[in-house]
């Protein structure tokens, strides 16, 4: 109960955090994915429901401050939660290179499917921005991640 | 590593099952979201606003010394403007004119700003009860800002004019050129679907267009900044340098017609 809270509340200021990130630290627009880390991060020392039930609150909390109207963050995060639950038992708690790549990886991922998605509903991204968002923020998110480990690291303690 | 065993088959089965309910959920979830985050994203945005103020301290005394000259200038000029615009209704009534009603104007300030880097939305700290209602254009003393698309109690949803999903129609201020103003992400907005002989030059003032269903008449929205041709070559398109910054946007206006 005490992990859920701590956990619940990591979420909160996570949220506040990455939607009021100050300008100064947004390099070319681009922000890093704070609740996309949380999950992926919880994956290496918690089980998997707990992990999913966090995957799901972060990415409903994401969406519901982004315009479009479907849950697709939600989705996503559980999704890259599972395909990491899947290759956490052959990954070392305490490499955190090996976890940055994974983030960065599942960074790129998640902002090409939202680009896409953006795309494929009509919107017009020129290709130089649609290039920079994808790797600055994706690049951005995993080098802030190791702050998180750390955090999820001394909740699981 | 990945071969689907029945166990995976279940997990996935149950993600897809809770994402799905969760989704159908999302609107009223959203609604509370907004209300349980809205004091710390009010809180930070106060102390954002005052640290920024101390850091800058000088550059801020030198500009409010620039901006007191500039409030005199505008100050004799609004002068000699209300006499034109007293006599402009005289005449206006004297032809039988319709008198346009003026907007109501609530202002709001931005607590939020869009989570990922694939839309540009803020939130605002006015909502229903504050009479603001989806669709309202939203303003700022330099331009155009964008719309309302989702508003909760006390908060709402604004989406930018640089987001890519919006379409603004408009007109060229000098030749009445009309034109589709899109987001890009960018810093800069697009005009879209020119003719090739349209009548629009770099510098070019561009407005809101009577078409728009959403937004009033006569709205600035940029200038004119590049002009070019588009891929298929049938077409041209020009780049607008928004009127409003939006990327540091703190007070909006949101007209309740």
């Amino acid at each position: 109960m005490k992990k859920w809270l701590s956990i619940f509340f990591v979420i909160i200021i996570l949220a506040t955090l990455q939607l009021s990130w100050p300008a100064p630290l947004s390099f070319f627009n681009a922000k890093p994915d704070l609740l996309l880390i949380l999950p992926l991060s919880l994956v290496f020392y918690f089980n998997f429901k707990f992990v999913l039930a966090a995957a799901i609150l972060s990415g409903l909390l994401k969406d519901a401050f982004l315009p479009a109207g479907m849950a697709i963050n939600a989705l996503l995060f559980s999704v890259w939660s599972y395909l990491t639950f899947r290759l956490s038992s052959q990954i070392s708690t305490e490499n955190n290179y090996v976890r940055l790549c994974i983030i960065l990886i599942i960074a790129l991922l998640n902002n090409t499917i939202l680009g896409m998605q953006s795309l494929s509903a009509g919107s017009y991204i020129p290709a130089g921005i649609f290039l920079r968002n994808l790797f600055i923020s994706s690049l951005y998110t995993a080098a802030v991640s190791p702050l998180i480990f750390k955090l999820t690291k001394r909740i699981a303690a | 590593m990945f071969k689907l065993s029945r166990k995976t088959l279940i997990n996935f089965i149950f993600i897809a099952c809770a994402v799905f309910l969760v989704s159908l959920f999302s609107p009223f979830f959203k609604n509370s979201a907004q209300k349980t985050l809205k004091p710390q994203l009010t809180f930070i945005g106060a102390l954002k606003r005052e640290c920024v103020g101390i850091i800058f301290y000088h550059r801020n005394m030198v500009e409010l010394a620039r901006l007191g000259n500039e409030t005199d200038n505008l100050r004799r000029k609004l002068f000699d403007l209300r006499e034109v615009a007293q006599e402009n209704a005289r005449l206006k009534s004297l032809l039988g004119f319709k008198q346009k009603s003026p907007y109501r104007l609530v202002a709001a300030r931005v607590i939020a700003r869009s989570p990922d880097s694939w839309s540009s939305s803020v939130i605002i700290d006015k909502g229903r009860y504050s009479g603001i209602k989806r669709g309202m254009a939203v303003i700022n003393t330099q331009g155009l800002v964008g719309r309302v698309i989702e508003s909760a109690d006390n908060s709402s949803k604004v989406l930018l004019i640089n987001d890519p999903g919006q379409g603004v129609s408009s007109i060229v201020q000098r030749s009445r050129q009309e034109g589709l103003v899109s987001g890009s992400l960018g810093a800069n907005l697009i005009m879209r679907y020119l003719p090739d002989e349209a009548q629009i030059a770099v510098g070019d003032i561009i407005i809101t267009s009577e078409l728009s269903q959403v937004y009033p008449k006569g709205l600035l929205v940029g200038k004119v900044v590049n002009i070019g041709k588009e891929f298929s070559g049938l077409s041209r398109y020009a780049v607008v340098k928004p009127a409003a910054q939006l990327s540091g946007i703190e007070e909006v206006l949101v007209i309740i017609p």
